[in-house]
């Protein structure tokens, strides 16, 4: 099974489960549609703009019902088993940059990889990475803390007169 | 009074004395006994006319005389007497007033002296248990001088190395509130790129350990 491509706007498990969702609807849609009277009014469902992105990206019809029934299947594969990630930053972090991040990490860590957004102003800079098993302190308030004796040296330097 | 003066007072005496004894002898052998008709009677007259004639010599008013004037005599040598005793003793006293007087400038001399000796003995103990103290006082500021440095630079020590670890957090501090608004997350991109990169190899270990 080829692997589905997730477009950048696709970020976090919260947004897979929505898109998720999104299809289900579709799929509910349709099989009303196949269902309906004739004469009856019955009103289009709109697509997200992740949704309609996924599909342009990975080159689905989502008229077809066995893309939908694919993608749901990929989409909830990816929803269990993709890797997931939560980035804190100290601030709110604005689009491009996190994008960039978030490539990085679908390039080098995994396709799927999902990002959950957190804020920990304390941090001051940088990001501090959890994965499901280890913290990385990537923040300024890190490397901050590993320089500190050498802080501490060239404060006492400068008390000592040397 | 000397030997002299009291040699001459009772030899005075003494001769008045003899004398009175000689008269009164002459007397008893006078006139007044009865000589006998022949020569004996007649050296008994002459007796008895001497005798009266002693009699009238050594009358009364001559007794008187001889007596005032030995009372005058007398007088004189007591008063002379009494002149050389009085001078001698004014010289006894004014020899015993000297002899006094050294006695007690000797006396008092002496004891000035152990007076002396006394403060001077005293001045020493004195001096030996200021310079004890003054010892014991410089021994004590010694020691609480080597203790008080060793507090001084115990506390300079403590308030370094405190000063040395809150400082640097509180630089610390400092930086990350002063920097915490003012970087863009665009700004940090290469430096999280830089860690993530530097962290990839783990995150992927991570990441497959999480997944499998």
């Amino acid at each position: 099974m080829e692997h589905l491509r997730l477009p950048n706007t696709v970020i976090s498990p919260i947004d897979v489960a929505r898109l998720l969702r999104e299809l289900n609807n579709l799929d509910d849609f349709f099989v009303s549609v196949k269902n309906r009277q004739a004469g009856t009014s019955m009103q289009l469902p709109k697509l997200s703009r992740q949704l309609d992105q996924l599909s342009h990206d990975n080159e689905l019809n989502l008229l077809d019902e066995s893309h939908r029934a694919g993608l749901n299947q990929k989409l909830t594969k990816i929803y269990e088993a993709a890797p997931k990630m939560h980035i804190s930053f100290a601030s709110e972090p604005s689009s491009k940059p996190f994008e960039d991040i978030l490539l990085w990490l679908r390039k080098n860590i995994d396709p799927h990889t999902l990002v959950t957004v957190g804020l920990q102003p304390a941090i001051a800079a940088g990001c501090v990475v959890r994965t499901s098993n280890k913290l990385f302190d990537m923040s300024l308030r890190a490397g901050l803390e590993r320089q500190r004796p050498y802080l501490a040296r060239l404060i006492k330097g400068a008390v000592d007169g040397r | 009074m000397n030997t002299g003066g009291l040699v001459l007072v009772v030899g005075s005496l003494l001769s008045a004395a003899s004398a009175f004894i000689w008269l009164a002898l002459r007397l008893e052998n006078g006139p007044g006994h009865k000589k006998p008709k022949n020569k004996q009677e007649q050296e008994a007259l002459v007796t008895d006319a001497a005798k009266e004639d002693v009699e009238h010599i050594f009358n009364a008013d001559f007794r008187e005389e001889l007596r005032n004037r030995g009372r005058l005599h007398f007088e004189k040598i007591l008063s002379e007497n009494a002149m050389f005793l009085q001078q001698d003793l004014r010289e006894t006293t004014a020899q015993l007033n000297e002899y006094m007087r050294a006695e007690i400038t000797r006396t008092l001399q002496e004891e000035f002296k152990k007076y002396e000796q006394s403060i001077v003995d005293a001045k020493q103990i004195a001096l030996q248990s200021i310079e004890k103290t003054v010892t014991t006082i410089d021994q004590q500021r010694q020691f609480l001088e080597q203790q008080m440095q060793a507090q001084a630079n115990a506390q300079r020590d403590r308030i370094i190395e405190r000063f040395e670890n809150e400082m640097a957090a509180i630089i610390n501090h400092y930086v990350l509130r002063a920097v915490g608004d003012q970087i863009d997350l665009s700004d940090q991109l290469e430096f999280i790129l830089g860690e993530l990169e530097a962290n990839k190899q783990a995150i992927i270990e991570d990441v497959k350990s999480g997944t499998s």
